[in-house]
């Protein structure tokens, strides 16, 4: 057996990683940065001057002392103010109509419009200089009333951009729905659910080293899209982008949460430009669970329409979708969840609209899942509530309305087209792996049994999308062969956990017939791979891999003309095989043939079909109505996503995932206070992620269903947890609670909510 | 301050000012970047160290504190001649970390737990102790417990 299972876990198990806050770089100055304990208010004054005074402080500066910096040598130095947050451009996340107007400063200027939103940057020659100075920064907010719900945002009473609404941006997917067939419906089901804002919380918080020498910058960061951080840096600093270099070592985790240019990063780099120094801002927690993105945080309502046989007629999803306090990263990202809102099932009438509504929140961004876990929740807690009501085993319910595997590709009505599937054999394997007749007779044995603890059984069937939107489908890398014998992959992904310098290098060994220990992977350098998209919407398997694939069959294509032209024969009498041409009997390696043809390089840009993974979730749940307290008994993920490139690193990502997805349902949350400041006082302490004791048995099932997207055929993968986990777990206390509105358990499905909904109106009594 | 620390069975003589962490004097001062700081309160366990012996939040403690004490950290966890530690073969085995972040604090409490009892690795609810002392983001904790339980299956028997 090989010593290392992943080529990543030497360095990472011997304290031999390099993460960004581990590079030393001499000189190198820190960034703290002075936070507003206000969310929502005027910024009257901020005086540095005592801040300059602290021995170790290299300097300190609110946004209108940088308005005062003199000109540096650089063209950065042209600027008379540090340039606003950029938008998303990629995929439509931030429109242009939606910014305009709402500039989002790097510092603020006149209105704090989140809490924690920063009202200076310090400098020090460490991190406790810094922080002696920036607790010597004065400065004065008189305060405004904040408003942290999009429901209370959306009234527009209090402002957050004087003249201009709180709703951002409106959307809408599908055609609004026929009264008629509501009116005629045997059952509609009603619901409201709130989908809590949720932090991330990656381990590494986010991390940012910039390193100017001469006209150049080079940037370390702990980042999903190494190739999008260097063309807005450049375009920034009005620089070409072949003048800034970004690098992603090792990155400790990022879930969605470290794709973006973040204010932080604009200051650190305009102060390492304009000082001609080194610096960095290596975030820590508590700033971190102030000012890091945060996931989810819509407010719905669904009315879910059935025939008397369980055959839906329509769905209308409406969201108010909390976009925090600057529409910059990801006004539109509800998006994902409108186009989404169809769901697996062959709903003819679906209609999804939506307003992104700002509020005085640090700002919503994708989190793994990213839009799909708040369609998959409401549609699947409205299954279930629709199963209740019309007395059908849930599980019949869902397999009368999945889409059957004969009609791929698949048109929604909210404008998906579904790539392939078979979801009805995912929802038979997590069925059957998880006994589900087995517990259905628990259940009715504690039901008649009035000392036993209820009990629920939760489903969820789910279809995402992976890959990302049309224009964001495709990958440059290429492959190298080299004089040595070595293959150099090369492609425009970041890793921040995923094993891409093991698995990519196994792809490519496998498609090429080499011994896997003579190919290597270059990732997250935008010096050695010019060009990239990266790491996000579980594109790097489905895009990459196959980009990697196809650079893989260029490849042979040249080492087969070659070895034509060597042996003077005709390109299709040479053949590839084990790494190597041939020829009748003439053979020649990839390293013998570049020695004598010279350099062998392949660069290309391959584009990718969208991918739907899917799969169905099933949890049992015991229930304590007297504590509010909830004890997940098992949990089967099924999920599938399409070929699997290595088995063993897709389950450890849907194991974990699922735990995520847990956290989601009972855990994860948190308060506000009165004054919009969320109620975080004891930190991690506050914010209750899973820890091993939360931890059910849970067994991961897969199904292969290839993706026609790309001739490897790979889906996405890791994400599923988030998705599919939570609106099964909430089933199952639903079930167990067999209460009449589901929309009373609210997530996180804390002891308290548990307990009152266990008060709630009950279902009436119907064999099930 | 004027300190003299162990670690890694290695000598360090330090001038520390008294309110550095011992995370940050690892890190920075003996240039032992293997330690990270996932919170700096105490709760996320990804700076676990073992001070004589004992595994600590290095967050929550003082270098200075440990002024003529021998601290371990995940750089002194292989044997002398580089041969991994049972832990950090077993968690490579078994797929226990993902991004690597936490892994240093799961090895060093776990280290601390089973190099003073071995027995610990045959009792799930000690292992779950174990598995439950920081927080992963990645792995979802099984393959952590499944990793201790196997590295204390090869821990390396006295002989008889």
């Amino acid at each position: 057996m090989r010593r290392w299972a992943r080529r990543e876990d030497e360095r990472l198990l011997t304290g031999r990683g390099r993460y960004v806050a581990d590079i030393r770089v001499p000189g190198c100055l820190d960034a703290v940065f002075v936070r507003s304990g206000v969310a929502h208010g005027v910024l009257r004054e901020v005086d540095c001057t005592a801040a300059r005074e602290v021995p170790g402080v290299a300097g300190a500066w609110s946004a209108a002392d940088l308005m005062d910096l003199p000109a540096c040598p650089h063209a950065a130095g042209d600027l008379q103010d540090l340039p606003p947050v950029p938008r998303t451009v990629a995929v439509g996340l931030s429109p242009e109509e939606a910014v305009a107007g709402r500039e989002w400063p790097v510092l603020v200027k006149d209105r704090v419009r989140y809490p924690g939103e920063a009202v200076a940057v310090v400098l020090g020659e460490d991190r406790y200089r810094a922080e002696d100075g920036a607790a010597e920064v004065t400065f004065r907010i008189d305060p405004l009333p904040a408003v942290v719900t999009p429901s209370a945002a959306a009234e527009d009473s209090v402002r957050l951009f004087d003249g201009l609404s709180n709703i951002a941006f409106e959307g809408s997917a599908g055609r609004p729905i026929d009264e008629a067939v509501l009116q005629g419906a045997a059952v509609v089901v009603e619901a409201r659910y709130r989908q809590q804002l949720l932090m991330p919380t990656p381990m590494e918080c986010r991390t940012f080293l910039a390193v100017p020498e001469a006209d150049r910058l080079t940037v370390w960061a702990g980042h999903q899209m190494p190739h999008r951080l260097r063309r807005e840096l450049a375009a920034l600093l009005e620089w070409p982008p072949d003048r800034v270099r970004v690098v992603v070592p090792d990155t400790g985790g990022a879930f969605g949460s470290k794709s973006a240019l973040f204010p932080e990063y604009v200051a650190v780099a305009f102060l390492a430009v304009r000082l001609g120094r080194p610096v960095r801002w290596i975030e820590d927690r508590l700033e971190s669970m102030l000012v890091a993105t945060r996931g989810r945080g819509q407010d719905q309502r669904v009315r879910l329409a059935a025939d008397a046989e369980g055959r839906l007629l329509a769905y209308e999803l409406t969201i108010d979708a909390d976009v925090g306090a600057y529409p910059h990263l990801a006004v539109g990202l509800p998006m994902q969840t409108a186009w989404m809102a169809t769901g697996p099932y062959t709903t003819p009438q679906v209609r999804a609209t939506l307003r992104s509504v700002l509020t005085n929140t640090m700002v919503t961004y994708p989190y793994r899942g990213a839009g799909r876990p708040e369609a998959t929740v409401a549609l699947e807690r409205s299954m279930d509530a629709l199963a209740h009501r019309l007395g059908l085993d849930p599980a019949e319910l869902r397999r009368r309305n999945l889409i059957p595997p004969a009609s791929f590709p698949y048109r929604t009505p909210t404008g998906r087209c579904y790539d392939s599937g078979n979801y009805a054999a995912a929802l038979d394997l997590a069925l059957t792996t998880l006994d589900y007749d087995g517990w259905r007779a628990e259940r009715a044995r504690r039901r008649a049994d009035p000392a036993a603890l209820p009990l629920g059984i939760g489903l969820a069937c789910y279809v995402e999308r992976s890959g990302g939107e049309p224009g964001g489908l495709h990958e440059f890398g290429g492959v190298e062969a080299r004089e040595d014998g070595t293959v150099v992959a090369r492609s425009g992904t970041s890793s921040s956990g995923q094993s891409h310098e093991t698995v990519f290098p196994a792809l490519v060994a496998r498609t090429l017939g080499v011994d896997e220990a003579r190919v290597r992977l270059a990732e997250g350098d935008t010096g050695e791979q010019p060009q990239g998209v990266g790491s996000f919407a579980s594109r790097s398997a489905q895009v990459a891999g196959a980009m990697l694939v196809h650079a893989c069959a260029l490849l042979v294509g040249r080492a087969r003309e070659r070895a034509a032209g060597l042996w003077e024969v005709p390109v299709g009498e040479v053949a590839w095989c084990d790494g190597a041409v041939h020829a009748g009997p003439a053979v020649m390696d990839l390293a013998e043939l570049v020695k004598l043809t010279g350099p062998l390089r392949v660069d290309d840009r391959f584009a990718a079909g969208m991918a739907f993974p899917f799969g169905a979730h099933a949890a049992v749940a015991e229930v304590d109505p007297e504590l509010g307290t909830v004890r997940v008994l098992r949990l089967v993920a099924v999920d599938d996503c399409g070929t699997v490139l290595d088995p063993v690193v897709v389950r450890g990502q849907a194991f974990g995932s699922a735990v995520q997805g847990i956290g989601q349902a009972l855990y994860e949350g948190f308060a506000f206070g009165e004054d919009g400041v969320p109620l975080l006082a004891g930190a991690l302490l506050d914010y209750l992620l899973p820890t091993d004791a939360e931890v059910p048995p849970i067994e991961i099932r897969d199904t292969r269903t290839p993706s026609p997207g790309t001739p490897l055929g790979a889906k996405g993968a890791g994400e599923s947890g988030c998705i599919g986990t939570p609106a099964a777990i909430v089933n199952a206390v639903a079930d167990a609670l067999r209460i009449a509105d589901p929309g009373l358990l609210g997530t996180p499905l804390t002891p308290e909510t548990v307990w009152r909904a266990a008060r709630a109106p009950k279902l009436p009594e119907r064999p099930v | 301050m004027r300190i003299t620390v162990r670690v890694n069975d290695r000598e360090y003589r330090l001038d520390v000012e008294p309110r550095r962490i011992l995370a940050d004097v690892l890190r920075e001062d003996c240039g032992l970047t293997g330690t990270h700081l996932g919170c700096e309160h105490g709760v996320c366990g990804a700076c676990t160290v073992l001070v004589d012996g004992a595994a600590v939040r290095s967050c929550l403690m003082l270098a200075v504190q440990c002024d003529g004490g021998a601290v371990r950290t995940v750089e002194g966890l292989a044997g002398r001649d580089g041969e991994p530690h049972p832990l950090q073969r077993a968690f490579s085995a078994e797929h226990a970390l993902q991004c690597g972040f936490c892994t240093p604090g799961f090895l060093m409490a776990a280290a601390g737990a089973l190099e003073a009892d071995p027995a610990v690795g045959e009792d799930p609810e000690r292992v779950a102790a174990l598995a439950g002392s920081g927080i992963c983001r990645c792995t979802g904790y099984e393959p952590i417990r499944r990793a201790i339980t196997r590295a204390a299956r090869e821990w390396p028997r006295p002989a008889t």
